[in-house]
């Protein structure tokens, strides 16, 4: 069967496919960051505790504050892309959705655990002791799971040469298990989120400390080893990863291919940077090569699907039936609502007492 | 079409849908009256100095963060993971045409959650100001969240003009944006209240405990006429059409607006009582209660408005199954199968026909039905049906059952379907050719050409009489054959006898004591407004006793024959047995003739049950009470539960015979334009096979009523009567002429076969405006055409059966038979019993007197066409 006759018809966009891929590339920094922060900082606080039984630490019990916001705010910031994901390549995501429908829906149920699990860890904190062992180790679990089905809708999607199974098995159970770059591409992100916890962990403490307080530099230490250990072994990984892509997908005839050896370089050379900036401890420099190399990396994923898409789908071929005035009124809210939660957030902070938030 | 379809089977219909969305709406609309409720609540306690309302306050934020936030958020996003599985394509027009609305929401959404963020963590840390004003900011976001929804929401009920002009904003304000918006905004209030409940009945403190439920019982009752008059505008601002459909055509949905106008003053009641001043040990469960009654208040509204789409997605462009309406005509063309990207059989083979019907199911049916799950289960639905039944609902449900979008593919897969649904789900299989039929032997009574003084004719005045015999539930017709006969003294001056002479009918011994058999003498009170003794006919005709002279002829009237015969089994060509004598007792002549009766009327093939009579005819209990139970609910009647208790019905006693009876209800349709005008609709198409599924006419049943030389040379009852459609029309359009409304509805969904539109179709009343056969046979020659459609008698006296030849001396029926059954004729049962008289008089099948047999009754060869003209030479047909 030829995989292109399954490939459902797209529907018509309202403006030029650039503005989606411009919104898509953002909105997936910002939920990929928060994401590794959340993923991050779970894992880093499950094997702290598990190692101290259940024992706490400052590194412990500030992540126990944030978990929820970090959830929060990855959730909300993973709609965005999602949504621009499903302009561009809603033909694919759909698809790839509905052969593994009843692992994608889970999803839902298993993030509302997490969320309540972390909230339970954020307010039962004190009382729980040896439980937050069990506590974060299910919650990171939760999260590892949610990125793994994840990665392999995002990986499915973009392999129509295997959708045809779902004749054969129609009922939303299939999983992309038998692609060799699924395993390697989940570790690589995951090992990232790892690393990025560490950074976050450094840079709390780093801000605590700008702050004034004292004898948080173990602390900082600390976050800057897991990013640092962390995104070491990640080049291992993303070695494997990339040797693990099928022969010839990446070529250099090609602008893409250039731009995504570019992109991968570039991206490996501030990995480099940001980790021996964050061993020497210096955390903002290593946090701003951090965001370089997560931003390089966005743009290499997005190298790669074009890659992986190429002989089915590019979004030029998209059909436009224009109307932009509905863009023009989204842009000015979402302009308004940068400003107005800069403003917020000011205000809070210009008038807050001079304790810290806590609940 | 476009997209693979999730199988689901238990969880189809919806079902995943429903159970994310309802928690998901209820709490999301709590989420935008909630923000009003905190900062209200916050300047309450404010304005009064009151800390333990601010603790409160603080309290329910927390409450509230965590319902909104988690349960609200993520389920927000569960319901886009669920649609884009359940109906991808749909979600895909949402996204594409609404995306920058989507991208709008999300930015409020984004703002939501840091304003929540900040508003619960700076309790006591900001100014009461700035905290306020954070909390306005939060209100404000969630507002604009439903705003935005709202739009799309509504978008998909009423798109305006959107399906044609395509435009961003006349789909986002569409006609019922502003009164959805004002529903929906009061309707937060009350759920507002409704969660304030709860945590104010959880307060310690008895005095803040009863302020704060007593405050939560003003968010309830303060709103709810606004509320309430919004929703009155929301329903006004549907466009018409759609309005009558919700509200009077949807059996189903009056459920739910039922529990919604039952819930209202609930839900008033309970706000009250709650402000009355009681243990918290009362007012807990109470809150918890109401709060369960307010998503179940909320879950009527949405099945209403979800219902009220139906059978559409997004109103008046793409089904509920996908399939945009612009496509519908081109499958029908084309097919379901092969155009679908994702189906597995492009085309349907005898093998792979389940299979193919399966996939089939999935494409077009699962998005609406579950197969044994909870969400409008398949399974109770076609359990009545066989395949051909199945077949036959499906191609006309859109037509009957508003909600359901019309049958999209061709015929062969809708045979297809059906065979998975009736045969795959059930085991439901379709009648078998009924065998086996073993002719039918009679013994020939003598004749004597040379010595015999009378030839005695007799014949049935219908071909065959056809009635249902669920007479505990209902009945089209009683059992009443009709018998005439003529006795003609043979001479060169033939003479018609009915005067010094008396005709005996006797029926054949095994059928005499139908009573025995059949509930009709038990119900005929209640049927029939009559009495009549078991075995005795409504006009008081006995089975066996003496004919009624009339002027040139003899009549035995409404015998009530059955084809039941003693021992059992099935048999509809009953035998009677005529004697003429005279006063002495002399028997002058004596003759057989067959009353052909039938009970094969195909309706369990639809209506459930099995045939009631040796695996071939009768009505069964099962089949005819679930007619009754299909009008009852099609048509708001309670016949079911009358016959349940004594009392059955006949059609006729509510739908009258004829247009001008006296019987029945005068502005329902007669009988026979009701009940062809309604089953046309599911049986379109399909030539004289529709007509055999509930005549006794099928060639392959165990009546065969359509056994005369027209049969023999090819012809079928379309070839008189028209095909269903036609038919139908006809009838409908002659109630339509009188004012009838429902005529005029029933027509619309029906397209004449014969003639190219409606206009041409001629109007028609039942039993009077009949085919005439000098519609074909002009002039008694050899007809030029073999289809009479449009042409009919003008009154009853020149049907057939009363008409008689050119010297007013023989009826037509007296040389050529019944209708239907006209010499020679033949079927399963054999010829004899169909050919008795022109076998016992002239030794062969052929009507009386022909191959110029005049002698037969003139005893000497004629040369004058006295009967009809060209009837002096070989027959044609033999």
């Amino acid at each position: 069967m030829d995989p292109a006759t399954l490939i459902p018809t797209p529907d018509v966009i309202p403006v030029h496919w650039g503005w989606f891929q411009l919104l898509l590339l953002v909105t997936f920094f910002m939920h990929i960051l928060l994401m590794n922060v959340m993923v991050g900082t779970a894992f880093i606080a499950a094997v702290s505790h598990f190692y101290r039984d259940g024992g706490s630490s400052p590194a412990t019990t500030a992540i126990s504050e944030k978990l929820p916001f970090a959830i929060a705010f990855a959730v909300n910031f993973g709609v965005a892309p999602l949504l621009f994901l499903q302009v561009l390549y809603g033909h694919f995501i759909y698809t790839s959705s509905i052969l593994m429908a009843v692992f994608w829906l889970w999803i839902i149920a298993m993030v509302i655990a997490a969320y309540y699990l972390a909230y339970i860890y954020k307010y039962k904190y004190l009382q729980l002791n040896k439980g937050r062992a069990i506590l974060t180790g299910l919650i990171t679990l939760l999260l590892l799971l949610v990125g793994f089905l994840f990665s392999n809708n995002i990986t499915m999607m973009l392999q129509p040469e295997t959708w045809a199974r779902y004749l054969e098995r129609p009922n939303g159970l299939l999983l992309n298990l038998a692609d060799p770059s699924l395993w390697p591409r989940y570790l690589h992100f995951m090992c990232s989120a790892v690393a990025v916890g560490g950074m976050a962990i450094a840079l709390f403490f780093s801000y605590k400390r700008h702050k004034g307080e004292s004898g948080l530099q173990p602390w900082i230490r600390y976050g800057c080893s897991w990013f640092g250990y962390a995104t070491f072994a990640n080049f291992w990984i993303g070695a494997w990863f990339a040797g693990s892509l099928p022969r010839g997908l990446i070529t250099m005839d090609s602008a893409n291919g250039v731009f995504l050896l570019i992109f991968l370089i570039s991206a490996i050379i501030t990995a480099v940077f940001a980790v021996v900036l964050a061993l020497r401890e210096q955390v903002l420099p290593a946090c701003s090569a951090l965001l370089g190399t997560l931003a390089l990396m966005v743009l290499v994923r997005d190298r790669l699907r074009s890659a992986y898409l190429q002989p089915w789908f590019a979004p030029d071929e998209l059909t436009v039936q224009a109307s932009y005035s509905p863009l023009i009124i989204f842009l000015l809210f979402f302009v308004f609502g940068i400003a107005l939660i800069v403003w917020m957030l000011r205000l809070t902070w210009k008038n807050l007492d001079s304790e810290e938030v806590s609940s | 079409m476009n997209y693979p379809v999730w199988q689901l089977d238990f969880f189809g219909g919806g079902l995943l849908i429903a159970a994310i969305a309802v928690f998901h709406v209820y709490i999301s609309h709590f989420a935008v009256g909630g923000g009003l409720f905190l900062v209200l609540a916050e300047r309450k306690a404010h304005r009064e100095g009151n800390p333990a309302i601010m603790e409160y306050v603080r309290r329910h934020a927390r409450f509230f963060l965590l319902v909104t936030m988690v349960a609200g958020g993520i389920t927000g996003v569960g319901i886009w993971f669920t649609i884009a599985l359940l109906n991808p394509a749909a979600t895909s027009v949402l996204i594409h045409t609404f995306v920058f609305a989507w991208a709008a929401e999300w930015v409020f959404f984004v703002i939501e959650i840091v304003a929540l963020f900040l508003y619960y963590y700076t309790f006591g840390r900001l100014s009461r100001k700035h905290h306020l004003l954070i909390g306005w900011i939060y209100f404000g976001a969630a507002w604009m969240s439903l705003f935005i929804i709202n739009g799309i929401i509504d978008f998909m009920l009423t798109p305006g003009s959107w399906p044609q002009d395509q435009n961003f904003w006349s789909g986002f304000f569409n006609p019922t944006f502003w009164p959805a918006l004002a529903f929906r905004s009061f309707f937060a209030l009350l759920i507002a209240g409704l969660f304030g409940f709860v945590t104010a009945t959880w307060s310690k403190d008895a005095r803040l405990r009863l302020t704060m439920t007593r405050y939560a019982a003003l968010w309830l009752l303060l709103p709810f006429a606004l509320f309430i008059a919004s929703g009155y505008w929301y329903m006004t601002a549907l466009p018409a059409e759609l309005r009558e459909l919700v509200f009077q055509r949807m059996p189903m949905i009056s459920y739910y607006l039922n529990g919604f106008l039952l819930l209202s003053p609930v839900l008033v009641l309970g706000g009250l009582l709650l402000a009355i001043r009681m243990p918290a040990s009362i007012t807990r469960p109470m809150a918890v209660l109401m709060l369960v009654i307010g998503l179940i208040y909320m879950g009527c509204f949405e099945f209403i408005r979800e219902g009220g789409r139906r059978p559409y997605i997004i109103s008046n462009y793409m089904y509920s199954n996908s399939i945009f309406t612009r496509d519908l005509e081109q499958i029908n063309q084309e097919g379901v199968l092969s155009r679908a990207k994702w189906s597995r059989h492009k085309t349907i083979t005898p093998d792979n026909r389940l299979a193919a019907g399966r996939e089939l199911y999935n494409i077009l049916c699962l998005s609406c039905h579950a197969v044994d799950g909870p969400m409008h289960n398949i399974r109770p639905l076609t359990a009545n049906f066989t395949p051909s039944g199945l077949d036959a609902m499906l191609s006309g449900m859109a037509t009957i059952h508003p909600t359901m979008p019309p049958y999209a593919g061709t015929a062969q897969e809708r045979f297809a379907l059906a065979t998975y649904l009736a045969y795959g789900l059930h085991g439901n299989q379709d009648p078998a050719k009924t065998t086996p039929i073993q002719a039918k032997e009679v013994e020939l009574p003598p004749f004597d050409q040379e010595q015999d003084d009378y030839v005695l004719l007799a014949w049935s005045t219908t071909g065959m009489h056809s009635l249902s015999d669920g007479f505990d539930f209902w009945a089209l017709q009683p059992p009443a054959s009709t018998i005439r006969a003529q006795l003609i003294r043979r001479g060169e001056t033939p003479e018609l006898v009915s005067e010094e002479v008396n005709l005996l009918y006797r029926l054949e011994p095994a059928f005499l004591d139908p009573a025995a058999r059949s509930s009709f003498w038990e119900n005929a009170q209640s049927l029939f407004a009559a009495s009549p003794a078991d075995n005795i006919g409504l006009s008081g005709s006995p089975l066996q006793g003496m004919m009624s002279p009339e002027e040139g002829s003899f009549t035995a009237e409404q015998l009530p024959i059955l084809p039941y015969p003693d021992g059992g089994g099935f048999d509809p060509y009953p035998m009677v047995t005529i004697e003429a004598r005279d006063p002495a007792g002399r028997v002058l002549a004596t003759t057989r003739v067959a009353a052909p009766v039938s009970t094969e009327m195909g309706c369990y093939q639809c209506h459930g049950g099995q045939w009631r009579v040796d695996k071939r005819a009768g009505l069964s209990a099962e089949t005819a009470a679930n007619v009754l139970a299909i009008h009852d609910r099609l048509s708001q009647t309670e016949l079911l539960a009358a016959a349940e208790q004594g009392a059955p019905r006949s059609c006729r006693s509510c739908h009258p015979a004829r247009l001008d009876s006296d019987g029945g209800d005068g502005q329902l349709l007669s009988l026979s334009a009701s009940i062809h005008g309604f089953h046309a609709h599911f049986l379109r198409e399909r030539g004289a096979g529709a007509c055999g599924l509930c005549h006794p006419s099928s060639p392959d049943g165990a009546s065969q009523s359509f056994r005369g030389v027209h049969d023999a040379i090819g012809l079928d009852c379309t070839s008189c009567h028209g095909q269903l459609e036609d038919h139908a029309l006809g009838l409908l359009k002659a109630e339509a002429l009188e004012g009838k409304a429902r005529a005029a509805a029933l027509a619309k969904g029906l397209a004449p076969q014969t003639v190219e539109n409606p206009d041409e179709i001629v109007a028609r009343q039942p039993w009077v405006n009949q085919p005439d056969c000098l519609n074909c046979h002009q002039e008694f020659e050899q007809p030029e055409t073999d289809t009479s459609f449009n042409q009919w008698t003008a009154a009853e006296d020149q049907l057939y059966r009363n008409r008689s030849d050119e010297s007013s001396a023989l009826f037509c029926q007296a040389c050529h038979a019944a209708a239907h059954g006209e010499y020679p004729a033949a079927n399963d049962y054999g010829q004899l019993v169909h050919n008795l008289q022109p076998l016992q008089y002239q030794g062969n099948t052929l009507p009386l007197g022909s191959e110029l047999n005049c002698a037969l009754c003139h005893t000497v060869a004629m040369e004058d066409e006295m009967h009809h003209p060209n009837m002096l030479r070989e027959f044609r047909n033999q």
